[in-house]
């Protein structure tokens, strides 16, 4: 078997892990980053301490450390993750904290006289989140939203550390093997760049789809 | 509390840290009455209004709306809101809904009601005000100052209050769209919708107005039938007041 026979099926099982880990983590990191950023501005006392400690530590700690805690760390605590999910939980974390500081920051933005008009009308806080602040505040939280979404396809790759065979750990093993770094990790980046392309155009689609007629801008 | 008096401000005071911006105001409005206030600036007109819908919460002082004391601790706020209308000076109509989903949300949402019956209550509203079908699937960002504005008063007519406040309503628009502003705000008014309007457009007050009202010094100075107060005011500052907005409002009386 030529090395070409034998690293493209691999990759291409590593490239299907890379996205499993992706499908979950990214879609869950929004939703994590729009729940803390949202309690960080409403919660009461006790909620909005607990997401900013979330938000301070996994914002705080380099990926790499939290993803050997949340495998090695908590298995000695006898709480044993597989390092799939181990992977996922870290990026997750991670992203979300900084995605919450962009939904914060367009929660923050937000002209008070909507929120006074949602009062008005008799909203109780958690309607006026949902119904009034929230739709605007992810529409301009979106572009910081889709920059952490691309980071997070390229730190991915971290997840070799705890043992996930995606993508890059696929491609760190062939280069041990046959040592061609040139092939191996060009292909590798040329994956990576597809992706990151692809989730900028998704965003820049999304972007699109939810503008609000009237005030979008540059047009 | 007097017959049929649907709103009853009594000994209202509101102060920000050492600012005293009410101090004492009472008043009351019977059902189908319209009552003005006016005023310089910063003598808490619009504060005045935020206490009434608790928007902004009073130091002292009680507040009835019917039969209900809305000051009262433990008083559920968004169920009184929710009969109080309330437009202001800067519309702040929701910028991500589309004219007719301004009008439905607070009855859909609020309200509850099904979606078919919450759109006919909206079109109905929003007829009123004399925003037609074409302008009801555009957004707030697409309209004039007075179209928003129009849309803003539907939006408190459709949730049927007892009582509809407006906050400074045509002072942020363009002199040529006051017009259309004051002409619905009059013609709802002639209809028996209830309304205190905060507001320096003394035709509308000497039109439609049971009463007006004129705040200074966070009290109410002077109040009467509208030709008494801006003809023959007795306060020399109600007199100066009105000789001045008299000069740049005039026109439109």
């Amino acid at each position: 078997m030529t090395f070409w026979e034998e690293f493209l099926p691999a990759l291409f099982k590593g490239v299907l892990t890379t996205l499993e880990m992706l499908a979950i983590a990214a879609p869950a990191s929004v939703a994590l980053g729009i729940l803390l950023g949202t309690l960080r501005v409403y919660g009461g006392r006790v909620t909005s301490l607990i997401a900013t400690a979330v938000v301070v530590t996994f914002r705080g700690f380099p990926l790499l450390v939290t993803l050997l805690l949340l495998f090695f760390g908590l298995a000695d605590l006898r709480i044993y993750l597989t390092p799939f999910w181990a992977a996922v939980l870290g990026f997750i974390l991670c992203s979300g904290s900084y995605q919450s500081e962009y939904v914060r920051g367009a929660i923050r933005s937000i002209d008070i006289g909507q929120s006074l008009a949602a009062k008005a009308i008799g909203m109780t806080k958690f309607q006026e989140v949902m119904y009034i602040i929230l739709p605007q505040a992810i529409r301009r939280a979106l572009p910081g939203i889709s920059n952490e979404i691309i980071y997070m396809i390229k730190y991915s790759s971290l997840a070799f550390v705890v043992g996930v065979q995606e993508m890059f750990a696929v491609g760190k093993h062939f280069n041990s093997i046959y040592f061609r770094p040139i092939e191996i990790f060009l292909t590798l980046a040329a994956i990576y760049l597809i992706m990151t392309t692809t989730a900028t155009i998704f965003f820049k689609w999304l972007e699109y789809k939810l503008r609000i007629p009237g005030i979008e801008m540059g047009v | 509390m007097g017959k049929d008096a649907v709103l009853r401000v009594e000994d209202l005071h509101k102060s920000y840290g050492k600012l005293k911006v009410l101090k004492g105001v009472s008043f009351e409005i019977r059902r189908g009455e319209t009552k003005v206030i006016a005023g310089p600036s910063g003598v808490g007109k619009s504060t005045l209004l935020r206490c009434i819908n608790l928007l902004t919460k009073p130091d002292k002082g009680r507040i009835w709306l019917e039969d209900v004391e809305i000051t009262k601790p433990g008083i559920n706020i968004n169920k009184i809101r929710q009969r109080i209308g309330f437009v202001f000076q800067e519309f702040n109509l929701f910028h991500h809904l589309k004219v007719i989903d301004n009008v439905m949300i607070g009855l859909t949402k609020v309200k509850k009601l099904p979606k078919d019956e919450a759109f006919r209550r909206a079109k109905e509203a929003l007829l009123a005000v004399y925003i037609t079908e074409d302008l009801w699937y555009k957004y707030p960002a697409q309209l004039s100052g007075g179209q928003k504005q129009r849309v803003a008063i539907a939006r408190a007519l459709a949730m049927d209050p007892v009582i509809i406040l407006y906050d400074e309503p045509t002072s942020a628009l363009d002199p040529q769209l006051v017009g259309e502003v004051l002409q619905v705000m009059k013609e709802l008014a002639k209809k028996g919708v209830t309304s205190l309007v905060v507001t320096h457009e003394i035709g509308f007050a000497l039109e439609v107005a049971d009463e007006l009202m004129f705040m200074y010094d966070g009290k109410i100075i002077e109040r009467g039938p509208p030709k008494e107060v801006v003809f023959n005011p007795r306060h020399e500052i109600t007199k100066k007041f009105f000789e001045k907005v008299g000069r740049l409002y005039g026109e439109r009386r």
